[in-house]
């Protein structure tokens, strides 16, 4: 029964990442690789943020929330874009197109980071014979996750690899690669700061990356429009 | 070659730290993850004389249910949680009489019962609903303790938690839904292994010996007086079963008896021409067991030597009256003796003494006084007491209601001046006099701090004779008090012999999850199907189309064709 729970809920976790692949064209051009090397930029760059965090980042023992060291997290949490920034130009991918591979990167980093942050916890707790939510909200989070990193992705290839934009769209374009990019600090202060619930932060998470993924598929199309 | 040895055993060293960090992981993992950990005592389990008694089982994995769940319906997989404030006996008589199927019971005990607990006497004194849950709870131990039961029962003590588990169980069984496996609810678990049989039992007898002043050229050996205190416990809890009144005011009063005569022997003016034997025995509840083998183990002068024994049992909590119990005749002039010599200081001191004869049937294994196991030896005893009558086997040994908040450290230091006073006046032979040995703001004051401490540590240690082992801290503290107040200390360890098998695993740690229902999990399992099969059609239209997700569905069929 508690192994039925645990199934469900990985389903909730890694489940969109599958079908996201499967149903979109990425499946038909063969783009596993893009997103295996992504996964594996990922794995690096979160070694690089662990050190840098363990580095610069004082241990506090209270859950409280302290803005310089937030400031700071957020400044590593930037490596993030930096990893991006590497997947999305200099890894040397098969001659897909931009359009697949942003998602293609989107996707396998997304997936990096389910499986680092949450197979974990999901292996050792929902097994389990007590019930909490976490998992299932945990699950819901992994799919906010999706969302943002393939918004993020879509507008780092805006910003890096698309030469003729409209002008008037790179200011946007940086703004909300920004907010996406600090999205983990923000929850972290919502969560500590404000002292939010889980349940309330997960709700947050969904409802950003919803109307960031619109956002940015909006300009997306915008882009492509002058060219195409 | 050789480079490469040394080598290799680093490697396999750092794996195996490894994987001992993995295993420590693993093991924080599994200690951490329940809603709720309590501390349960389960109920004794024991043979006697190859009959079954007690809780059975240890292994606990069902629902908690509460009285509140529907009449008539299955409990068989259902620990049923009752605090000792709701405790209907008639109930639980019948439902144990009638041997009806139950997963386990859980017996919640008021905070006033743990041996935790240091409220003083008086405080609580007061109110009548502890008297009554104090004889609830003896009637509840009785039962339990004398019927065979084959499903675990523990003790918990209350608190926040435990009582919020509770709440939400009588909350949902109020509302007809008994918790099993297919409606969610909390799911009580102690996992402890299969109960073992403890092999051949030790006792642990202490004496303590002050010896007498001999004067020169005086070929007989000296009288000697014995006082004589059992200091183990049986109760229905082996790990709650502290016993503070019985018979551990018995044990305080003889250490602080002994502490007063090693003061008058240590100066040999005041040295009396008496030797003074004290002994702690263990076996009490096994019908003194443990006097038997003490007493048997003397040598034949010894025992001669002995003028009287005097046993202390349960004097804690006796506000007027104490009972001399004797098994001679009152008429007989040792016992006129010994009594007078107490209702004389007894009449001092404002309290009043009774005599109660009780003739011993040596055909009967059953030996109710400590003071019969001297008296089948032919030596003269008495028995101090508060009880009045007879206690029946295994009872007044320590149950869970015998705790130090019911004891009154007053009531042992009368005791204890009782004694000693009428001890003293008959060594040094000022009988009928009125002289105060051991009065007050005197250097042979009895001291009330003195007293308190050792009452103190003996109601927080459960001293159920076949789990104390031989050098159990308690007995080693036991043997350095009388060290500390006798010539010489001897310890006697005996196999606790006769009907008695006992089982270990007598404490654990209940594990409370909250569960989720199957159902639960199809429903989301459901919901997360469909969520899905959404998403995926969401992502196929608005990538490619709706006629590509429409043939999709179209492809298997086309397939068959072209096999055909």
């Amino acid at each position: 029964m508690t192994v039925f729970h645990f199934f469900n809920c990985a389903i909730l976790t890694f489940g969109p990442h599958a079908v996201y692949y499967s149903a979109t064209p990425l499946s038909e051009y063969d783009t596993l690789g893009t997103s295996i090397k992504a996964a594996v930029v990922y794995l690096g760059t979160a070694l690089v943020k662990l050190v840098c965090l363990a580095t610069f980042l004082k241990v506090s023992d209270n859950e409280s929330f302290d803005p310089y060291q937030e400031l700071l997290k957020a400044l590593i949490g930037f490596i993030d874009v930096a990893g991006l920034y590497f997947a999305l130009t200099q890894l040397t991918h098969r001659n897909i197109s931009q359009n697949h591979k942003f998602q293609a990167v989107g996707l396998g980093w997304a997936f990096a980071d389910s499986v680092l942050h949450r197979l974990a916890p999901l292996w050792v707790g929902a097994r389990g014979l007590e019930f909490t939510w976490d998992y299932i909200l945990q699950g819901l989070e992994a799919n906010a996750n999706l969302v943002l990193s393939i918004s993020l992705a879509a507008l780092g290839s805006l910003m890096w690899l698309r030469k003729n934009k409209p002008k008037t769209l790179i200011p946007i374009i940086y703004i909300c690669a920004g907010i996406v990019a600090t999205m983990p600090s923000i929850t972290s202060y919502l969560r500590r700061g404000l002292g939010w619930y889980f349940p309330e932060v997960v709700g947050f998470q969904l409802f950003t990356s919803l109307i960031m993924a619109f956002i940015s598929w909006q300009l997306f199309a915008a882009c492509q429009r002058p060219s195409a | 070659m050789g480079h490469g040895k040394p080598g290799q055993r680093q490697v396999l060293e750092s794996v195996y730290s490894v994987i001992a960090l993995f295993f420590i992981l693993v093991a924080c993992v599994e200690l951490c993850d329940a809603a709720t950990v309590v501390d349960v005592y389960r109920l004794i389990q024991y043979d006697m004389s190859g009959a079954q008694f007690g809780s059975r089982l240890a292994n606990l994995n069902h629902h908690a249910g509460s009285l509140h769940s529907p009449p008539g319906s299955d409990l068989s997989r259902t620990v049923l949680i009752i605090p000792l404030r709701e405790l209907n006996i008639t109930f639980v008589r019948e439902y144990i009489t009638q041997k009806q199927p139950l997963g386990g019971l859980l017996i919640l005990l008021p905070q006033m019962f743990s041996p935790e607990n240091r409220e003083t006497a008086k405080s609580s004194r007061e109110t009548d609903g502890e008297d009554v849950l104090k004889n609830v709870l003896a009637e509840l131990e009785n039962l339990l303790t004398h019927s065979k039961i084959p499903y675990p029962v523990y003790f918990a003590f209350e608190d926040d938690d435990i009582e919020a588990v509770l709440a939400d169980v009588k909350r949902n069984d109020a509302t007809g839904q008994p918790a099993t496996a297919t409606t969610g609810g909390y799911k009580l678990v102690v996992s402890v292994p299969e109960p073992k049989k403890r092999a051949s039992p030790t006792i642990t007898n202490i004496q303590g010996w002050l010896s007498g002043l001999k004067t020169d050229g005086d070929t007989n050996q000296l009288p000697t007086i014995a006082i004589v205190a059992s200091y183990d416990t049986f109760g229905a809890a082996p790990s709650l079963s502290v016993g503070s009144d019985s018979n551990g005011s018995g044990v305080v009063a003889l250490l602080e008896i002994a502490r007063l005569f090693s003061v008058l022997y240590s100066n040999p003016k005041t040295r009396g021409r008496y030797n003074l034997l004290f002994g702690l025995t263990s076996g009490g509840p096994y019908n003194y067991n443990g006097t038997n083998k003490w007493l048997r183990s003397f040598d034949q002068r010894l025992r001669e030597s002995v003028d009287y024994a005097i046993c202390l049992n349960s004097i804690g909590s006796w506000d007027k009256e104490l009972w001399v119990h004797v098994s001679k005749p009152p008429e007989n002039a040792y016992i006129k003796q010994i009594f007078e010599g107490f209702s004389d200081v007894a009449e001092e001191l404002g309290i009043t003494v009774g005599l109660k004869h009780k003739k011993i049937n040596i055909s009967n294994p059953r030996v109710a006084w400590e003071h019969e196991q001297f008296s089948r030896l032919r030596v003269t005893a008495a028995t101090l007491s508060e009880l009045s009558a007879a206690p029946e086997l295994l009872e007044s040994t320590g149950s869970l209601h015998d705790g130090r908040q019911f004891v009154n450290e007053t009531a042992i230091i009368k005791s204890v001046k009782l004694v000693a006073e009428s001890l003293a006046r008959h060594i040094y032979g000022h009988k009928g006099k009125n002289i105060q040995i051991f009065a007050e703001n005197s250097s042979l004051a009895v001291n009330p701090s003195y007293i308190k401490s050792w009452l103190d540590l003996l109601s927080q240690t459960p001293r159920v004779a076949p789990f104390l082992s031989k050098n159990d801290p308690f007995i080693l503290a036991l043997k350095k008090e009388l060290e500390d107040h006798t010539d010489e200390v001897n310890v006697q360890h005996e196999v606790l012999d006769g009907v008695f098998t006992f089982y270990d695993s007598t404490r654990a740690s209940l594990n409370i999850y909250q569960v989720a229902s199957v159902t639960f999990d199809l429903l989301l399992l459901l919901v997360l199907g469909s969520y899905l099969i959404v998403l995926f059609s969401f992502l196929v239209i608005t990538t490619r189309g709706l006629d590509d997700l429409i043939s999709l569905f179209r492809r298997p069929p086309s397939r068959k064709v072209k096999t055909a």
